[in-house]
C-alpha cells in the first residue's frame, strides 16, 4: 500500500506536497470503503437471491413485489431494519450487547482485506494470508459468545455455545484442508496461492486438478467450512425448530442487520477462500488476464473471480435448502471422526505427493509426458 | 560441535522407547474392553526396563550436544536418565499393588506416568531454554493429572488444583526469566547465555533472571518458598503418585538446576568449580535458601498427624539437604547431590511402599492408625523403621553417607553454620521419624488383626531395604559412579 | 521522530495495558474476559510493530480462538446464568497492590536502565519461512516434543471430562438404535 502511495504521490502532481503516511491512510479508507460496499451490497442481494433459490426448490415463486421480480426487496428490507426500533431487553448486559455485533462483523468483514479479487486487486495482500483469515474468524467466535450471554436468554446462550463449539471444532479441518493448496504455491499469501495455478491453458493448473488428493481437500474444505460458518446444514446454533434463532433471537433493526450481514460474509469469504486455493482463484480459463493492460486485465480477472465464487455461493445456497440439519451431537463427531482425520491423512497425501513428483501435478506430468 | 537432527537419533533410543510405549498404551486403550486390566502396567514395565537398558548403552563422558544443540548426551544425563527411569519402575510396581488405583483406568494413569518420564528424561539432558522449558511442562502437565487421577475424592481434586496454579505461576515467573536472559544474549542455547553474559556487566537484570529462573526450579525440587502446593499435593495425590513426585520430578529438578546454574554462572575451568560472576554473592543466596528449606521442613513436619503430609515435609527438608552440595557449584558437591539422590530415591519409595501396603489393609494414612504394626504386619514394620532411620541418616544406613558427603563439601569450603543448621535440623527430624517407630513398635495396636503382605510386595520391599543397607556400609561404586557423572557437557 | 505510526504505536500500548488492568480489577469475570480480548488484541499490534506478522496472527488465533473461549465457556457452564454471582473478588487490596508495585518498579527499572542488545534497522520481511525452517531443523525436537504433550494433555482432558463409574464408556453419544 505505501509503495502504491509513493508512486501515487510521484505521479501525480497535484498532491506532491501531501505527507506519504496522509495518501498512504486515505488509500486505506478507501479501500475498506470499496469492500465495505461490496459487502453490503452482496448481503443485500445475496439475501434476495437466497430466498429466490428457497423458492424455487420448495417449489413457490419467493419475494415478486418490490420491483421487477421483487429485485428490489433487498432495499426494502434494508430499510425496514434501519428503521426499527432498537431494542435491548431489560435484563440484558446493555455493554456486550452493544458490543457482539460489531465484534462479529468485524471478524467477519476484517477476512475481506486479504481476498485476492483480481490481477492487482487485494487490499492488502499479507504474507500470512491464508493464517490472517484463519485468526480474524476467531474474532467472530467471541463475538457470538458475547451476544449469547448477554441476551440473556436460554436460547440464545444455548445458541451461542453451541456455535462456539462448531467454530472451534471446524477451525481444524477447514485449517487443514486448506493447507495442500499452501504447500504447492509454498506461499500463505492468497495472491501467491492464485498465481501458482496459472498453469497450463488456466484451467488445468487449478489446485483442484493438482492430484486426487487436492481434488478431495476442495470438497472436505468446502464441506467443513460451510459448518464452520453455521450454514446449513450445520446450523444447529440457529436451528429454528429447537432455539428460534440462536445467539441472534434477542435482536432486532441495525444490530440484527450486522449479524445478517455477517453471515453473508462469511459465506462469500468460504467461497472466494474455496475459488482462490483451488478453482485457479482469478485465472480466465484458455486465456492469461496478466498479458492484458492493467485496466482490463484487472476487471476481467475480477470478472472471473465473482462468478466462480458466485457460483459457489449458489451451490451453498442449495445444499443449505436440500439437507435436513445434523443433531449436535453427530455435528461434533463429523468433526472430529470423519473430517479431521481425513483432513490429516489427505494432508500427507499431498505431501507425499509433492516430494515423490517434486511438486509437478497431474496435468502437467501427463503435458511433459506428451512432449 | 552439535550433531544434527538425524545423527543425534541412535543416542536417543531410550527416549523413543519411553515414547513408543506411550503411543502403544494408547493404541491399546483404544484396542481393549477391560479398563483394569493389568496389560498396560505390565506393558509399561517393559518399555520403561526397556528403555533403562538402552540408557545403560549410552556413552557416557564429557559428551556430544544432540539435536541442533537442545539436549546434551553426557554423563550427568545419562545418570539422571537411569535414576528416573528406575524411580519409574519402582512406581509402576507400586501402582500395581495399590487398592486407590485399582477401580481406575489404567492405561491413563501409566501413559501420564510415562510421559512424565519422558519430560524428566529431557528435562535432565536439556540445553536450551526452549527444550528446557517444553521438557518442563511435559513433566509438570501430566504431573497435575496424575495428581487428580482420584477423581471423586475431594481431596485428590484439590491437590490437582492447587498443583495446577502453582505450577502455572512458577513457570510463568520462570518464563520470564528467560526472557530476560534472551534478551541480554538473543540467543536461546545455554552454553552461548552463559558466554553472552560473561561479556556483559548488566548485573540486575542477570540477577533477576537467575530469581526469576530459581523459582520455576525450586517449584520442581518443593524448596522453601515455593513449597506451599507440596504437602496438600503429596497428602491428596494417590500414594503412588505422591511417592514418584517426590523423587522423579525432584530429581529432574536437580538435574535441571545444576545443568542451568552450572552452564550459565560458573567459571568455564570448572576444577575450583566456582561462580562465575561476584558482583552477587551467590554461594550465600543460595545456603540461606538451603537452610530455609530444610528448616522449615523439619520443624512443620512435626506437629504431623497424616503420614503422607509427613513425608511432604520430610522431602522439602531433603531438598534442602540436597540444596547444600549446590550452594559452592563444585563438582565434589555436585557429587554428593547426585549420590544422595540415589540413595534417597531407594529410602523414600520404599517408606512410600510401606504406606501403600498400610493403607491397602486399614483404609488410612493416619500415624495413629499404625499403632502396633510392629506385631500386626513385622516384615512392613521392620522395613518402615529402617527407611524411616535412613532418611533420618543415622549411621549404619545409607542415608548417613549421603549427609556425610553433603556436609563434608560445605565445611571443606568454610560454610560452618550451614554444617551447623543442617546438624540441628537433623536432630529434629529424628524426633518425628522416631515418633512413627515408637507409635508401631511401643503402642499397643487398636486392632489385632493380622495385615498380610502380600509376596510380590515382600520381594519389592527386600529390593528396596537392601540397597538402603548395603549402600550404608559399601557405597565405594555408587560414589564413583556419581562422580563419574558430574562431567557436564561443557560449551 | 513522533510520526503516525508512532501514535498507533502508544494507542496500541496503552489499549493493552489498560485491558490487562482491567483483567486484573474488574469484579465481574465475565468483563474480564472481555477485557482480556482487547489485552491480547493488543499484544497481537505489538508483534506487528516488531514485524512478527506470524506470531500477530497466532497470537489471535491461539489466545482469542482458544484461551478466550475457553474461559468464556468454563464461566458459562460452571454457572446458573439466572442467580448471577460471577464474581472475580479482590482480597488483599493494598497488599497487593504494594507488592505489585514494588515488582513493577523493579522490573521497569531493569528494562529501562539494561542496555539490552538491539539489532539495528528492523526491516519488515515476512517471517513465515523462516519460523517453519527452523520449527524443521534447528527446533525440530521441541517441536516433537510439544506433541507429546498435547497428546498427554488431550488425553488427559477426556479422562477428566469422562463420567465416573460403570457406564464408562456410555451410550449417550452413539447413533439410537
Amino acid at each position: 500500500m505505501e509503495a502504491l502511495a509513493r508512486s501515487l504521490v510521484s505521479a501525480v502532481p497535484a498532491i506532491a506536497g501531501v505527507p506519504l503516511w496522509t495518501v498512504t491512510l486515505l488509500m486505506m479508507v478507501l479501500s475498506a470503503a470499496v469492500l465495505l460496499a461490496f459487502a453490503l451490497t452482496f448481503g443485500g442481494l445475496g439475501s434476495y437471491v437466497l430466498r429466490k433459490v428457497a423458492g424455487d426448490i420448495q417449489v413457490r415463486i419467493g419475494p415478486n413485489r418490490v420491483g421487477p421480480y421483487g429485485l428490489l426487496q433487498f432495499l426494502a428490507d434494508g430499510a425496514k431494519l434501519l428503521l426499527k426500533e432498537d431494542i435491548i431487553p431489560a435484563k440484558a448486559d446493555r455493554f456486550l450487547f452493544i458490543l457482539a455485533p460489531y465484534l462479529v462483523f468485524v471478524g467477519s468483514f476484517a477476512a475481506f482485506v486479504v481476498l485476492p479479487f483480481g490481477v492487482g486487486l487485494t487490499a492488502s495482500d499479507l504474507n500470512i494470508g491464508v493464517y490472517y483469515v484463519m485468526a480474524v474468524t476467531s474474532l467472530v467466535v467471541v463475538g457470538i459468545l458475547m451476544a449469547g450471554w448477554a441476551s440473556n436468554n436460554k436460547w440464545a446462550l444455548l445458541g451461542g455455545m453451541r456455535a462456539a463449539a462448531q467454530i472451534v471444532s471446524y477451525e481444524i479441518p477447514v485449517g487443514m484442508a486448506i493447507m495442500p493448496a499452501v504447500l504447492i504455491a509454498g506461499s500463505l499469501s492468497l495472491q501467491d496461492i492464485v498465481r501458482s495455478q496459472g498453469g497450463l491453458l488456466g484451467i488445468f493448473g487449478w489446485n483442484l486438478f493438482h492430484n486426487p488428493f487436492t481434488f478431495f481437500s476442495f470438497f472436505l474444505y468446502f464441506t467443513a467450512a460451510q459448518a464452520e460458518t453455521n450454514q446449513t446444514p450445520f446450523d444447529i446454533p440457529e436451528a429454528e425448530s429447537e432455539l428460534v434463532s440462536g445467539y441472534n433471537v434477542e435482536y432486532s433493526g441495525i444490530r440484527y442487520a450486522f449479524f445478517f450481514l455477517a453471515e453473508f460474509g462469511d459465506m462469500f469469504v468460504v467461497a472466494a477462500l474455496a475459488t482462490a486455493c483451488f478453482l485457479g482463484g482469478w485465472h480466465v480459463p484458455f486465456f492469461r488476464a496478466e498479458a492484458l493492460p492493467a485496466l482490463w486485465g484487472n476487471l476481467l480477472s475480477l470478472a472471473v473471480f465473482l462468478i466462480k465464487a458466485f457460483a459457489l455461493v449458489l451451490v451453498m445456497m442449495w445444499v443449505r435448502w436440500t439437507l435436513p440439519r445434523l443433531r449436535v451431537d453427530q455435528l461434533m463427531r463429523m468433526s472430529w471422526k470423519y473430517l479431521v482425520p481425513l483432513t490429516f491423512v489427505n494432508l500427507l497425501g499431498v505431501s507425499l505427493w509433492l516430494l515423490i513428483f517434486k511438486g509437478k501435478g497431474i496435468p502437467a506430468l501427463i503435458a511433459s509426458l506428451i512432449g | 560441535m552439535f550433531l544434527g537432527n538425524l545423527e543425534s537419533l541412535k543416542y536417543f533410543l531410550p527416549e523413543l522407547a519411553i515414547t513408543a510405549t506411550i503411543l502403544l498404551l494408547v493404541a491399546a486403550h483404544v484396542a481393549s474392553k477391560n479398563r483394569r486390566s493389568a496389560a498396560p502396567a505390565l506393558l509399561s514395565l517393559a518399555g520403561v526396563g526397556a528403555s533403562l537398558l538402552l540408557v545403560g548403552l549410552l556413552p557416557g563422558g564429557p559428551g556430544t550436544s544432540l539435536f541442533e544443540g537442545m539436549v546434551a548426551l553426557d554423563g550427568f544425563a545419562v545418570f539422571f536418565k537411569a535414576l528416573t527411569a528406575l524411580a519409574t519402575i519402582v512406581v509402576v510396581a507400586m501402582s500395581m499393588d495399590s487398592a486407590e488405583l485399582k477401580d481406575k483406568s489404567q492405561a491413563e494413569y501409566y501413559i501420564f506416568l510415562l510421559s512424565v518420564l519422558l519430560g524428566m528424561f529431557l528435562l535432565a539432558a536439556a540445553t536450551d531454554i526452549v527444550m528446557l522449558y517444553l521438557s518442563l511442562e511435559l513433566v509438570s502437565i501430566p504431573s497435575y493429572l496424575l495428581a487428580g487421577y482420584l477423581k471423586g475424592r475431594a481431596r485428590s481434586t484439590e491437590a490437582s488444583m492447587k498443583y495446577v496454579v502453582y505450577g502455572a505461576t512458577a513457570s510463568g515467573v520462570m518464563i520470564y526469566g528467560f526472557s530476560l536472559l534472551f534478551g541480554l544474549t538473543g540467543t536461546t542455547h545455554i552454553g552461548e547465555i552463559g558466554r553472552g553474559l560473561a561479556l556483559g556487566k548488566a548485573t540486575l537484570p542477570m540477577f533477576l533472571a537467575a530469581a526469576m529462573v530459581t523459582v520455576g526450579f525450586g517449584y520442581k525440587i518443593a524448596a522453601v518458598p515455593f513449597h506451599m502446593w507440596s504437602p496438600d499435593v503429596y497428602e491428596g495425590a494417590p500414594t503412588p503418585v505422591t511417592a514418584f513426585l517426590s523423587v522423579g520430578p525432584k530429581a529432574a529438578g536437580f538435574a535441571v538446576l545444576v545443568r542451568f546454574f552450572y552452564t550459565v554462572f560458573a567459571t568455564p575451568d570448572a576444577a575450583a568449580g566456582m561462580w562465575k560472576f561476584s558482583s552477587v554473592d551467590w554461594p550465600l543466596l543460595f545456603a540461606v535458601l538451603s537452610a530455609v528449606t530444610m528448616t522449615v521442613g523439619n520443624l512443620v513436619a512435626i506437629n504431623q498427624k497424616n503420614v503422607k503430609r509427613l513425608l511432604a515435609y520430610s522431602s522439602i527438608a531433603h531438598a534442602g539437604y540436597m540444596l547444600m552440595g549446590f550452594v559452592l557449584l563444585t563438582p565434589v558437591g555436585l557429587r554428593a547431590i547426585l549420590f544422595y539422590l540415589v540413595v534417597y530415591l531407594f529410602m523414600n519409595l520404599g517408606a512410600f511402599y510401606v504406606v501403600i501396603l498400610v493403607a491397602n489393609g486399614t483404609r488410612s494414612e493416619e500415624i495413629s492408625d499404625y499403632s502396633g504394626l510392629g506385631s500386626r504386619a513385622p516384615f512392613a514394620a521392620v522395613a518402615l523403621s529402617v527407611f524411616l532411620f535412613a532418611l533420618t541418616g543415622i549411621p549404619p544406613f545409607s542415608g548417613f553417607i549421603g549427609k556425610v558427603y553433603l556436609f563434608a563439601e560445605v565445611i571443606n569450603r568454610g560454610v560452618y553454620w550451614l554444617a551447623v543448621v543442617a546438624a540441628l535440623n537433623s536432630v529434629v527430624s529424628l524426633y518425628y521419624y522416631a515418633r512413627i517407630v515408637k507409635v508401631m513398635f511401643l503402642e499397643d495396636p487398636r486392632e489385632s488383626a493380622v495385615l498380610p503382605v502380600p509376596a510380590f510386595p515382600r520381594a519389592m520391599l527386600c529390593l528396596l531395604v537392601l540397597p538402603t543397607l548395603v549402600l550404608g556400609v559399601y557405597w565405594e561404586p555408587v560414589i564413583r559412579v556419581a562422580a563419574d557423572s558430574v562431567k557436564l557437557l561443557a560449551f | 521522530m513522533t510520526g503516525p505510526a508512532d501514535l498507533i504505536f502508544y494507542f496500541v500500548a496503552a489499549l493493552t495495558v489498560a485491558s490487562a488492568i482491567l483483567v486484573a480489577t474488574l469484579p465481574n469475570i465475565i468483563y474480564s474476559a472481555v477485557a482480556l480480548l482487547f489485552s491480547f488484541a493488543g499484544v497481537a499490534g505489538l508483534y506487528v510493530f516488531v514485524s512478527a506478522d506470524f506470531l500477530a496472527a497466532t497470537q489471535v488465533l491461539v489466545y482469542v480462538g482458544g484461551i478466550l473461549i475457553l474461559i468464556l465457556f468454563a464461566v458459562f457452564l460452571s454457572n446458573r446464568i439466572s442467580t448471577v454471582k460471577i464474581s472475580n473478588p479482590v482480597h488483599f487490596n493494598w497488599q497487593a497492590a504494594l507488592l505489585c508495585l514494588a515488582l513493577f518498579g523493579v522490573l521497569s527499572y531493569t528494562a529501562v536502565s539494561t542496555k539490552f542488545p538491539v539489532k539495528p534497522g528492523l526491516s519488515y520481511q515476512p517471517t513465515t519461512a523462516e519460523i517453519g525452517e527452523l520449527l524443521m531443523t534447528r527446533y525440530l525436537l521441541p517441536f516433537e516434543v510439544a506433541s507429546v504433550l498435547l497428546l498427554a494433555a488431550l488425553i488427559g482432558a477426556a479422562l477428566l471430562s469422562r463420567p465416573e463409574g460403570e457406564k464408562e464408556r456410555s451410550a449417550d453419544m452413539e447413533e439410537p438404535k
